[in-house]
């Protein structure tokens, strides 16, 4: 399979679901909201609120909003990358997996193709994401450094995590006992519950979330990178035919 | 002339053997019809072969090349599954346009071949199940190769269609091999110089289907005269006198007798199919169980 193959993929599943597409796009643009909450608030000189009756701690909206929303962008570029697992099922039921394996391709040059086109996808809307919350940003007064952040941190999260959701989606989907390849959403599932940590630590713990997101990046590096290795193996090709 | 060679192969599924020890050589270009039950393990024979299947034991040789371990020697394969294997939100030149781009060859070339002018614009899912066949079937002839898998080429197919099919195989397998299976036993016959029998995940016969040999043959004879005092054969079935003999001469000399008492025979037919006997129950029985004639290679 050439490598353009990732790019006729990428184009075969938004014309399979564009549902999904509007879903992302909707909820990426909420979190670009969200992230320029935080300029509003700053405008408004309202530095924070208090978390718990004694007010011994205030939560910093203008810092926590931002950090709130790269979860949320995270998980629209999660999204955007659906039709492509879709695709990879429905191609699996199809015939066509069994008939990539007969041109002389192996799992993994199967799951290659189908993972480029999944990060084809995200990034797509990743850049979109980026160029909005700097632009919307600008407009209400967001600082730079605020905005290098949060662009920094979707794209450091989100590609990594849509690598490992779109490897564990197929990889259910291929496992499973019963060959209708329906089980990835549990693939999903466990890549929404990978990004929980990046909600709940700019509410929880302010001052760790940026570490906690950027170490929450390179451990999700590791398990795809470990999960595409091993995929190839741990998968035999029987797993791919209808 | 391409050789394919299985040397003690078992392969199946999730540790499972469905195929148990299987052997065989095909060195000559011809169409081998793969006949067998359902589920008897011919789609598991032609995954294996293919390459897409990793037999448990043994080796798929072709010309010497293995075959599951050589991307090279798998590239010379075209293998056409059961399912279409066709994208289908996608039209039918937009299907064998991305077909084109992965393994080469030329869509237009072959929407011509099977006819599908007519179809190019239409989206797959909007075609009759023998429309999406012909489609299915015309990927496989993108690009030509040196051994041909097809698993039930023919299945939802027109006879129209289905003869220009066969028509097309026939006319490649004289430089290659062709495997061909089918549960079509009249179009085996037809179509087919070879034969190998799959029952239980083993080979139960292997050789040319001329050299197949009936316990009886039953000869249809239509005339309009009463033949039934001068052969020994009755009105039967069809309209045809029924003859039973036990071997083809017999048949060619009741032939003669009816010629030189000035008969005028219009039709003299075989209403049974050799095959018929080595592919139903009674097979245990055939002369070709016993016989067992499977080419080992040496």
């Amino acid at each position: 399979m050439s490598s353009g193959q990732g790019t006729i993929i990428a184009k075969r599943s938004i014309s399979l679901s564009k549902t999904y597409l509007v879903v992302g796009i909707l909820m990426a643009l909420l979190g670009v909201l969200i992230s320029s909450l935080s300029g509003v608030t700053g405008n408004l000189s309202t530095t924070g609120i208090p978390v718990n009756a004694t007010g011994a701690r205030s939560l910093d909206l203008t810092t926590a909003l931002p950090l709130v929303s790269v979860a949320l962008q995270v998980f629209a570029a999660i999204i955007f990358s659906i039709p492509v697992l879709m695709l990879y099922v429905y191609d699996k039921n199809n015939g066509v997996l069994e008939y990539f394996l007969s041109l002389g391709m192996n799992q993994g040059d199967v799951y290659r193709q189908y993972l480029k086109a999944a990060l084809i996808l995200s990034s797509g809307l990743v850049g979109f994401e980026v160029i909005i919350n700097v632009v919307a940003g600008l407009i209400t007064g967001v600082s730079g450094l605020m905005l290098l952040e949060v662009s920094g941190l979707v794209v450091a999260l989100a590609l990594p995590v849509v690598s490992f959701d779109a490897l564990i989606m197929m990889s259910f989907s291929s496992l499973q006992k019963q060959r209708v390849g329906s089980n990835q959403p549990l693939g999903m599932a466990i890549g929404v519950l990978m990004v929980m940590p990046a909600y709940i630590a700019p509410l929880a713990v302010p001052s760790l979330a940026l570490a906690i997101d950027l170490l929450l990046a390179g451990v999700i590096v590791v398990l795809s990178l470990l999960m595409y290795l091993s995929s190839s193996r741990l998968i035999s090709r029987e797993k791919l035919l209808p | 002339m391409p050789t394919l060679e299985l040397v003690g192969v078992s392969s199946g599924y999730g540790g499972k053997p469905v195929l148990h020890d299987i052997t065989f050589k095909a060195q000559e270009s011809a169409i081998y019809v793969v006949l067998g039950p359902n589920g008897a393990g011919k789609t598991t024979l032609f995954r294996t072969i293919a390459g897409i299947l990793e037999p448990y034991s043994g080796e798929v040789l072709f010309d010497g090349e293995d075959l599951t371990r050589s991307k090279e020697a798998r590239n010379r394969i075209n293998y056409l599954s059961h399912y279409n294997a066709i994208p289908e939100e996608m039209t039918v030149r937009g299907a064998l346009d991305f077909y084109a781009r992965i393994e080469g060859g030329n869509a237009d070339e072959v929407l011509s071949l099977l006819s599908l002018g007519e179809l190019e614009d239409k989206k797959v899912s909007d075609l009759s199940q023998g429309q999406k066949k012909r489609v299915s079937i015309a990927k496989v002839f993108l690009r030509e190769r040196d051994l041909y898998l097809l698993d039930e080429p023919t299945s939802n197919l027109d006879p129209a269609v289905s003869k220009e099919i066969r028509d097309i195989l026939l006319g490649l397998s004289k430089d290659r091999i062709v495997l061909y299976s089918s549960h079509n036993l009249y179009e085996a016959r037809d179509v087919g110089t070879n034969l190998i029998l799959v029952r239980d995940g083993e080979i139960g016969y292997f050789d040319k289907i001329s050299n197949i040999k009936s316990k009886e043959y039953r000869v249809g004879i239509r005339t309009t005269t009463d033949i039934s005092k001068m052969i020994d054969a009755k009105l039967g079935e069809g309209g045809y006198y029924v003859l039973s003999v036990s071997t083809p001469e017999e048949a060619g000399l009741a032939l003669k007798k009816l010629v030189e008492n000035g008969v005028l025979v219009t039709e003299m037919r075989q209403l049974d199919n050799p095959l018929q006997d080595l592919f139903e129950d009674n097979y245990d029985q055939h002369p070709a169980k016993t016989e067992r004639r499977v080419v080992k290679p040496s």
